[in-house]
């Protein structure tokens, strides 16, 4: 059986940038995978995880796409095709965007990969294996009228798909960052978006991997003057799903919106990070996170709002709510401040506890059962994260969500 | 057809408090019937407790519509009896739309959204507001348009207002009880309208009137009832409940 280390040293050694990814890989060596030690990973049940179990593939395999995947690129301006980390197609030319293959290891924030994510072993190994990274541009003044469907498909094995959105000076586009597959698979996916100065990117990552799959993601804005990065969050799927997203307001006026919801079920762990870091003056980051946990499965949510000096009259709001459905379910939350300006507005909420019980009673007292109750209340977190998306896809993921519910006992008992 | 609500002796506790101590109220279908009182009276208890919220404790008494017990059903039972609540501030619920808790609540899915956007229309809430989540980003007078969609469409057998005049416009006020006088004879519903003020009994003529004070009803008559609260106050009817 080839391990995890003899695939991805063949991985590497057929690569052009060799020796950029070896670097990566002994950085990864040298720390080796975190530990439930590490106060990050306190809740992640790492100890399960062998990479051993995983082989990196050399070259995308064969899937079929479920008949979710087949409807939402029907409804999409354009739809580039990611398979095992590796871009298999770069979609339809449309006018003002550009999708292309680098492979060079830089980092959106200007600096390489491997200075960048130091000390983050998972996109450290995302840095070494990732077939490179699929690059989406967007020309400055272009508004984009159709969304874009980023369509990711894992097989088995280990992936590292690597997505990088450069949005122009005053361009706007939206774009659906869509995860499926990967059964007993392990997926790391880094994805970075730089916004130009008064540039819009509205951005849904919808994961909704195989419930056996292990999935490690951190996503990172950059914005610009004036740029506004609206992003919804939604994890259905995987054993293990952690998702770090994080937003640099960099230039004054920059507005964050970031919105993560999650369903757990079974033994699901969800593990939700954030960070909003404020740079510039006038900046806004609003988060809003809510997440339901239902059998023994269970969620964290940490949340950090960063403030530097000079960043003045910055607004930085964070909401995170956990809904518990079962018993033997459990929800962390852990908001955090680091305020190194007076001049500012801050506040953050947190709450774990049963569903409303009024909100309950008002629709049961028009004739909704109880059942249909919870589900409807608990479908709406998620319908509140998709109020973002255009009308041609909403409706889709809307019932695509609503069947995963149904699937979920608790959720209607 | 004509049914008949029956409040028997009802005694209801909210927060370790008694409020309601032995209220009896009898209306049939097609009237519309008015509580009044000073604030403190129990009026809102009487709504709630109804329609079985979750805050309001029953000690004692029957409510029935033909003979059927309601306090012992759950919310959700009770409502598919007949019984609606029209609330002085509806919740929001964020993530729900109107159609998707319409269609949980038994409307034919086949003629619901034709039936929501004529309701719409009827009460002159634009129809783009139907998309909305239920009572999100709505002003109170649309709010309480909102509820007058749901209430065209579940067309219940008695439907209870509580103080829905409170915080509303003339125009709506108007709207709205333009359809609750409509439906007193297109589905011959029933309409016990609670309110602390006249003004929408302007719009929405009484059957009867009842006061309640301290817990009960302590008079029952006609509209010229509301006359003389307007007049008097409500001062003669807490003698008389002493």
């Amino acid at each position: 059986m080839t391990t995890f280390a003899d695939s991805a040293s063949t991985f590497i050694a057929k690569r052009p940038d060799a020796a950029t990814r070896r670097l990566a890989w002994s950085l990864y060596e040298a720390t080796g995978l975190p530990t439930t030690t590490d106060e990050v990973w306190r809740y992640a049940p790492l100890s399960d995880l062998d990479l051993e179990h995983f082989e990196v593939p050399s070259a995308p395999q064969q899937t079929p796409d479920s008949d979710f995947a087949t409807q939402l690129c029907q409804r999409a301006g354009l739809v580039v095709r990611v398979v095992d980390g590796f871009c298999v197609s770069t979609g339809d030319v449309v006018e003002g965007v550009t999708v292309e293959v680098d492979q060079s290891s830089e980092s959106l924030a200007g600096e390489t990969l491997l200075h960048r994510y130091e000390g983050d072993t998972f996109a450290l190994l995302n840095a070494a294996l990732s077939p490179g990274a699929t690059v989406i541009r967007v020309a400055a003044g272009v508004n984009v009228a159709q969304p874009v469907v980023v369509l990711n498909e894992s097989t088995t094995g280990a992936s590292f798909p690597r997505t990088q959105i450069v949005v122009g000076r005053g361009a706007s586009v939206t774009v659906v960052e869509y995860f499926e597959g990967g059964r007993d698979a392990l997926v790391v996916p880094v994805s970075e978006y730089r916004l130009d100065d008064n540039a819009s990117l509205q951005l849904i990552t919808y994961q909704r991997l195989d419930s056996t799959a292990w999935h490690v993601a951190r996503t990172t804005g950059f914005l610009s003057r004036d740029a506004r990065l609206h992003q919804a969050v939604v994890g259905l799927g995987a054993h293990y799903d952690r998702s770090r997203n994080d937003a640099e307001m960099l230039g004054a006026g920059a507005a964050n919106e970031l919105r993560t919801t999650f369903l757990g079920s079974g033994h699901q762990v969800h593990d939700f990070r954030t960070r909003q870091y404020h740079v510039a003056p006038r900046t806004t980051s609003k988060l809003l996170s809510k997440g339901a946990v239902a059998d023994h499965s269970r969620s964290i949510y940490t949340g950090l709002i960063e403030i530097e000096k000079g960043a003045k009259r910055t607004d930085a709001r964070q909401t995170n709510h956990n809904l518990l459905l079962a018993p033997n379910a459990h929800a962390d939350s852990v908001p955090n401040l680091d305020i190194r300006e007076n001049d500012v507005m801050c506040a953050h909420a947190s709450s774990v506890g049963p569903l409303d019980e009024l909100q309950r009673w008002y629709l049961e007292s028009r004739g909704v059962s109880r059942d249909d109750a919870q589900r409807l209340l608990i479908q709406g977190f998620f319908y509140e994260m998709l109020a973002a998306l255009p009308s041609e896809l909403a409706g889709l993921v809307e019932s695509d969500v609503a069947s995963v519910l149904a699937s979920v006992a608790a959720v209607t008992s | 057809m004509n049914s008949e609500l029956k409040i028997e002796g009802l005694r209801v506790e909210v927060a370790g408090k008694e409020v309601l101590k032995g209220l009896d109220l009898t209306m049939h279908s097609g009237e519309v019937h008015a509580i009044m009182g000073p604030n403190g009276s129990g009026k809102s208890t009487l709504a709630h407790a109804l329609t079985g919220h979750p805050g309001y404790r029953v000690l004692d008494g029957s409510v029935t519509i033909d003979g059927v017990e309601l306090l012992t059903m759950s919310p959700t039972d009770r409502a598919r009896e007949g019984l609606m609540l029209v609330l002085q501030q509806p919740f929001e619920i964020p993530g729900v739309r109107s159609y998707d808790l319409l269609r949980a609540a038994g409307a034919d899915p086949t003629t619901l959204r034709e039936r929501m956007l004529d309701e719409a229309r009827r009460i002159e809430l634009p129809p783009e507001l139907l998309d909305r989540f239920v009572n999100v980003d709505l002003s109170g007078g649309e709010r309480k348009r909102a509820e007058m969609v749901q209430l065209g469409v579940l067309r219940p057998k008695f439907a209870l207002l509580d103080e829905i005049d409170s915080g509303l416009d003339v125009d709506a006020l108007d709207a709205v009880a333009k359809r609750l006088t409509a439906a007193t004879t297109e589905w011959n519903c029933g309409v016990l309208a609670i309110t602390h003020f006249r003004r929408l009994l302007l719009e929405l003529t009484p059957t009867m009137i009842h006061v309640m004070s301290n817990g009960r009803v302590v008079a029952t008559g006609g509209p010229e009832l509301a006359v003389t609260l307007e007049r008097d106050g409500y001062e003669t009817f807490r003698d008389a409940s002493a």
